[in-house]
């Protein structure tokens, strides 16, 4: 198969990979991503930033010759890191003066750019100050957050299992969990400093996993209702769901993730906007990790909780392949389909009479069955 | 119907046209966030005694309070003992002084006597006994009614308020644990006497002795102007904010809204104030009204009438003809008016911004580029269909830019590099309405139906799956913004303003686009998303 026709096959929705049959593996991926992140949070922790953690500010008189590229050097030059610095020029009634905050340091560190903010800046030591800051990022803000976000993943399961069912709103809490914990995990691991920006991207990629999530999910809902008079399995509902909207899922992913690699590269390593840099990888690979889970964790473990039901039980194990499941995308029922299946295989004049008919039957596609709910 | 769709899609046109018309041309530009363009900073240094917990909770309640006044995301840290407090947006350090120096003094005093304002009183001192500045009510009656002519006395807290018939404080102070309730004698004034009178008179009120004349106003009273127009003339401080834990709100009981705050427990709380309510229960003459002042900055915001001598439940209520806003202003002043610490204003400066003009230049140019990409692949991917989406970001770019910047000039809302960044990702977002909607048309199309039947069908199909997604964001935005303070709560504007302009321009812009499309004859020829409606399958429809 060469490339341009798996791309037809792509953009005509006709791709036929069996997610269901390959939940075993994903679900070992993503466990070994989770267990690998709550280890690198237990033994690490997070780099919380000075938002969080509070730090040490100089402050010192500013003038024409002493600005914030001076204080950026002088920083540079005793070993602090500079790349999340604040550095801030205050303007008041006693003239202007120069403030940089950053994390903790040893009280050496202090004392060392104490000295030598005062030297560059030509003023006594005096007169430039040290003192510790906390956090801006205070305590409440935190528990108000955690608060918020309890009472919004109570309400989204609730409207969730309200507007398709309970099962679909697990399997999705769930996607949007392992997301968020992949995405935390990647700052765990790496070490990249968190900031109040950081917190703003984990929320942005929690709504866009939900969002892709239920996305799909309507699309098995739609499949659901269009096979509830045939025999069929879970597995080849979810299957054929995914496949549908395989496209849509990488379009989405794509026109979501351009701007963002945009922002690394146009912005962070062009530009050298650095600020911009870990809030733009956390939010690539929470998008990538939420269309993955999408398709690879949330449709198959709601199909593992389906198959519990005795509707699904009995033919659990029956899942469509190949030109099989493609026949499933056209037809409502498993014979029907297999039907259509086992004569594409023929492909003899006789199978072309049998699919010439199918799709006569297509144009006129059996009457939806009332719906259970809108 | 065709008619519908054009008037829709013309009107949306138009008025996100007029909209950036009218953003571009009164030069209105969007505040940014501290750290792209700083704002105003200020000091405050604590005065007298304090430790690092109290201070704690100062900064908290400073933060409280700062961020419920708008939606710009204020910098609020402790350096050393002084606590700054980072206003973004703020230009004018009078306006950054009036938002954080407001002292917060909660007092509760007992009140001597109400009245209106005697436009014939001398001097605005506040010392001056009652008499000559009141018109003087009697205890248990109401003054109803007593309006006095709009002249408003010298002094400086009662200049320009006009004095329009005063209503009377209508609220009442109940125990709403009213098992210990008493022989209670229903007050004359309008008030909501206790929900639970058993009466068993267990406690007999205690009368605290002050010692202070009766006909003179003791030392340390003052007149205040009360928020409803009286003036109040009310006794030395009895109790401050501190009695009560920082969790009151305002609750609607019926039709009533009403406002419920904890006590403190032990001497620091219930104590105090159980011996201020004694006081005033009794009729004492150091409170001769049974009313309680409540006091912010010198300004007199409710004087309920003590129903209860000792308030054991430790709950105490408020109940009075408040609107729901009443309520709950007097709730947030009960929460977070008492600052346990006392600041003074030591500087107020300007700051710079924290990232400077270059992240911001990266942020837009990066964002444009992103754009641009994304029009390049859907143009590849669904041919020139991809100028509807084009078209409608413009639209929906338009209306959110307006709308930011109104809100940005009226509420402080002010756009952080985080904010910026939101909706730099909230593109894709928008985008997959489109995909949404394309896919579902294309997978109609190949099924064999006429593009005109194929729009409709799939614009159904396609609402209903964007109305459930973006209910699904929008609740995450709601509920951030309700519950959140801060950075949290900015990102969760954007998040709901992106949604709700997606689910706008879905149904006003993108359906009629399409749909007209669809009919018009520059279709009819044409193979849409690279699908040709099947015309050489004999195919009756």
């Amino acid at each position: 198969m060469n490339i341009f026709s798996g791309f037809g096959r792509l953009y005509r929705g006709e791709t036929t990979v069996d997610y269901y049959g390959k939940r075993k593996p994903a679900f070992i991926i993503s466990g070994a991503f989770m267990v690998v992140t709550v280890v690198a949070l237990v033994i690490g922790g997070l780099n919380l930033g000075i938002d969080f953690k509070g730090g040490v500010a100089w402050e010192a008189p500013a003038s024409a010759t002493f600005g914030e590229a001076q204080v950026r050097e002088v920083l540079e030059a005793n070993d602090v890191e500079t790349a999340n610095a604040k550095i801030q020029v205050l303007s008041g009634t006693e003239g202007q003066r120069i403030r940089a905050q950053v994390g903790d340091q040893p009280d050496a560190v202090r004392q060392a750019v104490q000295q030598a903010l005062a030297e560059k800046a030509g003023v006594d030591v005096q007169d430039v100050s040290v003192a510790r800051v906390s956090s801006s990022w205070g305590r409440s803000i935190t528990e108000k957050a955690i608060r918020a976000l309890l009472v919004f993943f109570l309400l989204v399961s609730l409207y969730i299992a309200w507007r398709f069912e309970w099962k679909m709103a697990l399997a999705a809490i769930a996607a949007m969990a392992h997301d968020v914990l992949i995405s935390v995990g990647i700052y765990a691991v790496l070490r990249f400093e968190v900031t109040p920006a950081t917190v703003v991207a984990f929320l942005t990629i929690l709504g866009y996993s939900l969002y892709d999530t239920v996305v799909v999910f309507d699309k098995v809902r739609e499949n659901i209702d269009r096979f509830a008079s045939s025999r069929i399995s879970m597995g080849n509902i979810v299957n054929v769901s995914s496949n549908q909207v395989l496209a849509r899922s990488l379009n989405t992913t794509l026109s979501s993730a351009l701007p963002v690699v945009s922002l690394l590269v146009v912005g962070s390593i062009i530009m050298g906007a650095t600020s911009l840099q870990e809030f733009a990888i956390a939010l690539l690979v929470g998008m990538l990790t939420g269309t993955y889970s999408s398709i690879f964790v949330a449709t198959p473990l709601y199909a593992v909780m389906k198959n519990r039901e005795q509707k699904y039980a009995a033919v659990a194990d029956q899942v469509a392949k190949g030109a099989e499941m493609a026949a499933l995308f056209e037809h409502s029922t498993t014979r029907a389909a297999q039907k259509a299946a086992a004569g594409e295989a023929a492909a003899t004049r006789e199978s072309q009479v049998l699919k010439n008919t199918a799709s006569n039957v297509l144009t006129h596609p059996p009457r939806p069955r009332k719906r259970r709910r809108r | 119907m065709k008619r519908r769709l054009a008037a829709s899609l013309i009107g949306i046109i138009v008025v996100a046209a007029a909209a950036i018309g009218a953003t571009i041309g009164t030069g209105n530009r969007p505040s940014l966030g501290l750290d792209l363009q700083g704002g105003a900073s200020i000091t405050l240094q604590p005065e007298g005694e304090y430790d690092a917990a109290a201070l704690e909770v100062a900064v908290e309640i400073i933060r409280a309070r700062v961020d419920s006044i708008g939606v710009a995301e204020p910098e609020i840290i402790r350096q050393g003992d002084t606590v700054v407090v980072n206003l973004p947006g703020v230009k004018d350090q009078q306006r950054a002084l009036d938002i954080v120096g407001r002292t917060g003094d909660l007092q509760l005093r007992p009140v001597l006597q109400t009245g209106s304002i005697d436009p014939t009183a001398g001097t605005g001192d506040t010392e001056t006994p009652a008499s000559t500045e009141t018109t003087l009510p009697s205890e248990t009656t109401v003054p109803s009614e007593t309006t006095v002519p709009d002249e408003g006395g010298p002094g400086e807290s009662r200049g320009a308020r006009p004095m329009t018939d005063t209503t009377v404080p209508t609220e009442t102070t109940v125990a709403s644990d009213a098992t210990i309730a008493t022989n209670t004698t229903a007050p004359t004034e309008t008030t909501i006497a206790p929900d639970a009178t058993t009466e068993d008179g267990a406690a007999t009120p205690e009368a605290v002795t002050t010692g202070a004349p009766t006909n003179e106003p003791p030392a340390g009273s003052e007149v205040l102007l009360g928020k409803d127009g009286l003036a109040y003339l009310v006794g030395p401080v009895a109790a401050t904010g501190l009695v009560f834990e920082n969790n009151a709100s305002a609750t609607i009981q019926g039709s009533a809204w009403s406002v419920v705050v904890q006590l403190r427990g032990g001497a620091e709380g219930e104590d105090i104030w159980n011996a201020l309510t004694t006081r005033c229960y009794s009729r004492d003459a150091t409170c001769p009204t049974a009313q309680v002042a409540i006091v912010l900055d010198g300004e007199v915001l409710s004087a309920p009438v003590v129903q209860e001598a000792v308030f054991t439940g430790g709950e105490v209520q408020i109940t009075g003809d408040f609107t729901e806003a009443e309520a709950r202003d007097l709730a947030k002043v009960l929460e977070f008016g008492a600052v346990p610490v006392k600041f003074a204003v030591s500087q107020v400066q300007t700051v710079s911004p924290t990232l400077g003009g270059d992240s911001l230049r990266a942020a837009i140019i990066s964002g444009l580029v992103g754009l641009a990409l994304v029009f390049v692949l859907m143009l590849l991917y669904y041919r020139f269909v991809a100028l509807v989406v084009f078209f409608g970001i413009t639209v929906s770019i338009a209306l959110q830019f307006s709308i930011i910047t109104y809100l940005s000039k009226t509420n402080g809302l002010a756009l952080s590099l985080s904010g910026i960044a939101g909706i730099i990702v909230s593109i894709g977002i928008a985008v997959d309405s489109y995909i949404v909607f394309f896919e579902r048309l294309k997978d109609e199309l190949n099924s064999g139906r006429t593009l005109r039947n194929s729009a409709q069908r799939s614009f159904e199909g396609a609402w209903r799956t964007v109305l459930a997604a973006d209910t699904v964001s929008f609740l995450a935005a709601a509920v951030l913004w309700w519950l959140t303070v801060g950075s949290v709560r900015g990102f969760a504007f954007f998040l709901g303003l992106a949604t709700l302009a997606d689910v706008a321009i879905v149904w006003f812009f993108t359906r009629p686009a399409m749909l007209l499309l669809a009919r018009s004859k520059f279709m009819e020829n044409r193979a849409l998303l690279g699908i040709r409606a099947k015309s050489e399958t004999a195919v009756t429809s």
